[in-house]
């Protein structure tokens, strides 16, 4: 697991950086799969992760910080509860119960879908989208699109890892990445 | 609004909550308990919640509703549940005509109620020496890190088929229609663990007994597993009795919907 090259690093990072499990050809062959099950079972790194976004974070005003569906749905929380934000899952197509609106974005073969709830959030609100990666940033793209469609104003994308030669960093309308860690 | 029983431990005893205006009582299955002031008066219906019905219920005059409740004498305990309880959404007819979902995610667009939420789970079990926290998937994963955290545990994701990357070991449980399957990564658990599992709600409590067969070494050749000390979530819906089917292992919740 690399970390970033030239910038001056955090020494929690090291640790968490090695927390990360790489399991080869998962979800098929030739594929590295970033594994973050792995941290999560390490106290003091799941905890640094937290920490790292949340100081970043706080007393920006931040009211939204919306997660996607799954592994956001474990790096979002704790940050919302920290900063004091509201929690919005963005989720797969038919979990959320209430009136949603929807997103199309593009996988590698085909397209999926993101919605969110109707009213989580108000035009206006300054929201943090959190998953634990980006690789071509079609999901992070289509969340953008959510939030902003809901009239909030996206102040950015937090990620555990990128894959920088995915290139999802330029998919996310002009918004920025904020990352801890590159995996090349 | 649904009116709910909240539930903890110890002392029984009947308070008024007056103060919650409409009548609108929600349940799983057949029965519907009206109560007044006046007394209970019991009404059976074969199929729950015509929308039609329903309305005519919020239609009916306010009045102050009575409930069982265990609690804890701390007043400020009381705003707390009482907080969560009114911050839950009802949905009707979800998935399917005849279930009143109960939706969380209006529970965590108030920051002070999921604080609360949190709280109330971290204050039971920081000195229990918890050391897994277990999450189903997905709205699990929205609780039990933050718990995890606060009492200095590890989580671990119980999610479904082919989801882990790793190694898996995997239980098989019932729905309504057919069966699922849960899965947990190998080595997540050790031999004297000890383990919480979390959900946001038990209804039959299918899953979560699957959860604890897979914590508990059960699916394993190998038999390494963890204790499971508790099952915790949000909110039960008694009706179902998902409780008596978690092996003798004890439930605890905040709410409970009736």
């Amino acid at each position: 697991m690399a970390v970033r090259e030239g910038k001056e690093q955090d020494p929690r990072i090291p640790r968490i950086a090695s927390s990360i499990r790489v399991v080869p050809d998962f979800p098929k062959k030739g594929i590295m799969f970033q594994d973050i099950t792995t941290l999560l079972l390490d106290p003091k790194a799941f905890k640094d992760t937290v920490d790292l976004f949340v100081e970043r974070y706080t007393g920006r005003d931040i009211s939204v910080v919306a997660g996607v569906e799954a592994r956001g749905f474990i790096f979002g929380p704790p940050i919302a509860l920290a900063i004091g934000a509201k929690f919005v899952p963005l989720r797969k197509p038919k979990k959320l119960p209430g009136e949603v609106i929807s997103e199309n974005y593009v996988l590698e073969y085909g397209t999926d879908c993101l919605e969110m709830h109707v009213g989580a959030v108000q035009p206006g609100e300054r929201a943090l989208v959190v998953d634990d990666l980006v690789a071509t940033g079609g999901t992070l793209c289509a969340a953008i699109s959510l939030l902003e469609r809901a009239g909030a104003e996206v102040v950015e994308c937090a990620c555990v890892i990128e894959l920088p030669e995915l290139k999802g960093r330029e998919r996310l309308n002009g918004k920025n990445l904020y990352i801890l860690m590159e995996s090349h | 609004m649904i009116f709910y029983q909240t539930t903890h431990d110890k002392t029984d005893s009947n308070i008024d909550l007056a103060g919650f205006n409409q009548t609108f009582l929600c349940f799983g299955r057949s029965k519907i308990q009206v109560r007044t002031n006046l007394g209970l008066l019991s009404l059976l219906f074969p199929s729950l919640s015509s929308r039609p019905y329903l309305s005519l219920l919020r239609l009916a005059k306010p009045f102050p509703l009575i409930c069982k409740r265990s609690m804890a004498s701390d007043g400020a305990e009381d705003h707390r549940l009482r907080r969560i309880a009114s911050s839950i959404r009802v949905i009707p007819d979800f998935p399917k005509p005849g279930i009143l979902f109960q939706d969380i995610t209006t529970l965590l667009l108030d920051p002070e109620a999921f604080r609360d939420t949190i709280d109330m789970f971290v204050e039971r079990y920081r000195d229990k020496e918890i050391s897994v926290v277990a999450g189903i998937e997905a709205r699990g994963f929205i609780f039990g890190p933050p718990i995890a955290l606060a009492i200095g545990a590890k989580f671990v994701p119980m999610r479904k088929p082919k989801k882990l990357p790793g190694e898996v070991i995997s239980e098989e449980y019932s729905l309504e229609y057919g069966t699922d399957k849960m899965e947990m990564h190998v080595g997540a658990v050790q031999e004297g663990d000890r383990a919480l599992v979390i959900d946001d709600l038990i209804a039959t409590g299918g899953t979560l007994a699957a959860a604890m067969r897979l914590l508990g070494g059960f699916s394993s050749t190998d038999r390494v597993g963890a204790e499971v000390v508790e099952c915790a979530c949000v909110i039960e819906l008694p009706e179902l009795k998902g409780r008596d089917k978690l092996g003798g292992r004890p439930l605890f919740v905040l709410v409970k919907a009736v």
